[in-house]
């Protein structure tokens, strides 16, 4: 038992890591921080206050909320990194690429379960988008009404959704791989009011599965529901955190059905300190008040901003497959 | 800026031995996007010492340990957030798709290990270095290398035991709650 634990041990060691690799830019964001961190030191010996090597070390000078600096600093660094969120996010011309993992924990008969909800990964560029979704690992996902699933044993290619260019034109498409089906609608028809119930339930789900991402979180950091948290390092970046959470009342048909009253939803996004653009958004949303127990289902999106290369465009479009039956609605499939 | 290791040798380095040190510091964090974090910090010190070392690598590889015995982002409260939730923080998107099997819950149950136990299981099993080489790697003595491996080993033990008990054992994560929800979905519809 001893040595068959060891040598499993090595083996999950070894077949967890086996694709890592070092990134190409570790090195040069390496040698960036440090001349960085030499500056500071230099500005702080040159202006003999120790302050200044804290401010100068945060790189991004006023932005760092302390405690107990009072919430009158703390509503004006808030403003100013969303001012400066807002300004990156409407300057910003790239193919915007989001990889989002989830769970969902439901409660049954008073127990809490969580399952992994399966891949998310999606691409963004104008109006244009593709998100595609991959089944979870367990049991593919549960089919709406019936609650079987998918299918069984390792994740695969589920559906995709977005925009696809037909005759020339662009228009809304929704492919459903398990069962060779598809749909198209018109562009447009799921525009989203800034702070309506709807975009904030939107803000709890993944990230980057829209067309004009960008303008959606620039539009939804002007709800006044957010507020700078801390700092954080992701993959190497210096991030400031931005969070909030609003409460949402259910449409009462949806409130009946899932026999609950009320959502909360969490977000947090990780905007890269140097360029303000996010490099991450988390989004949660937990229903409760009702007889049912909360649901709560939570995403965390990876986001990646890359150049508008023709073969970076290409991927923000759905493809349908030869032989797809078309259908009138989502709802059909 | 001028390394002190001398032009074009961290890159030389990296190219050869990067892969293997990435692999440690993942297996060290816990994740992907953490090992990156901490090779990159190890990368930093390098870079801030004023002169040249005989072994760069030796120097990374010792700072990686060291900084994960010390508990390296302890402080991450967002990441306490996340674990709240049950949102464990992904290795990447492979780990996303990986089977949920025994060596999953292993990889899994490594991370919940703190940073001692965590760095003394990877230098004895990933490295397969002694109990005083590991030891000397991460300034302890051997006592404490002896305790930390077998508590830690320990803990991976009841797991492969719970793992392989009948159905209703009580590690096995989401695999039977899942597999119950299932079961009640069906009984429902």
């Amino acid at each position: 038992m001893n040595g068959d634990v060891e040598e499993l041990l090595r083996e999950s060691m070894d077949r967890s890591t086996a694709d890592m690799r070092v990134p190409a830019d570790m090195l040069a964001r390496a040698r960036t921080r440090v001349r960085h961190r030499q500056l500071a030191v230099r500005a702080a010996l040159a202006c003999g206050t120790a302050a200044v090597t804290a401010a100068a070390v945060i790189i991004v000078a006023g932005v760092a909320a302390q405690p107990g600096t009072g919430g009158g600093t703390n509503a004006q660094t808030t403003a100013y990194v969303i001012k400066r969120v807002q300004n990156a996010l409407a300057a910003a011309n790239f193919v915007i690429q989001g990889q989002a993992t989830g769970t969902m924990t439901v409660s049954v008969h008073g127990r809490r379960v969580t399952s992994s909800d399966g891949l998310t990964s999606s691409w963004s560029y104008g109006k244009r988008s593709r998100m595609v979704e991959f089944t979870g690992r367990d049991c593919g996902h549960y089919l709406p009404g019936s609650g079987y699933c998918t299918h069984r044993g390792g994740s695969e290619l589920y559906l995709a959704d977005g925009t696809a260019v037909l005759g020339g034109k662009l228009t809304g498409a929704y492919v459903t791989y398990y069962n060779h089906k598809y749909s198209l609608s018109p562009l447009g028809q799921d525009h989203l009011k800034p702070c309506s119930p709807t975009a904030q339930l939107v803000l709890g789900g993944p990230s980057v599965t829209m067309s004009n991402w960008p303008a959606f979180i620039k539009a939804m950091l002007g709800c006044d529901d957010a507020t700078v948290t801390g700092h954080a390092r992701i993959g190497g970046v210096e991030t400031t955190v931005i969070s909030g959470s609003v409460d949402v009342p259910l449409s009462k048909g949806y409130a009946r059905s899932v026999r609950e009253k009320r959502v909360r939803v969490r977000f947090t996004l990780y905007v890269d300190s140097a360029t303000y653009l996010p490099v991450r958004a988390y989004g949660s949303t937990e229903t409760y008040g009702g007889a049912a127990g909360p649901t709560v289902s939570a995403y965390v999106t990876n986001v990646r901003w890359l150049r508008p290369t023709a073969a970076n465009i290409a991927k923000t479009l759905v493809t349908i497959p030869p032989g797809y039956t078309r259908v009138s609605s989502p709802a059909q499939q | 800026m001028q390394d002190a290791q001398g032009p074009g040798e961290l890159e030389r380095l990296l190219a050869e031995r990067g892969r293997d040190l990435m692999r440690t510091a993942a297996l060290l964090t816990g994740s992907r996007q953490d090992g990156e974090d901490l090779l990159q910090a190890a990368l930093e010190r390098l870079l801030r010492r004023g002169r040249r070392l005989d072994n760069p690598a030796g120097y990374l590889r010792r700072t990686l340990y060291n900084l994960a015995a010390d508990g390296w982002r302890r402080q991450g409260a967002w990441r306490r957030k996340l674990a709240i939730i049950g949102a464990s923080d992904p290795a990447g998107e492979a780990d996303a798709m990986a089977a949920v099997d025994l060596r999953d819950a292993l990889m899994r149950a490594l991370r919940t290990l703190p940073p001692q136990q965590r760095a003394v299981i990877v230098l004895r099993y990933w490295e397969q270095l002694s109990e005083a080489e590991t030891a000397m790697m991460l300034g302890c003595s051997e006592g404490t290398v002896k305790s930390a491996a077998s508590r830690g080993l320990q803990r991976m033990r009841e797991l492969a035991r719970s793992w392989q008990e009948p159905e209703g054992g009580p590690e096995r994560g989401t695999k039977n709650g899942l597999a119950t929800a299932i079961k009640l979905t069906e009984g429902r519809s």
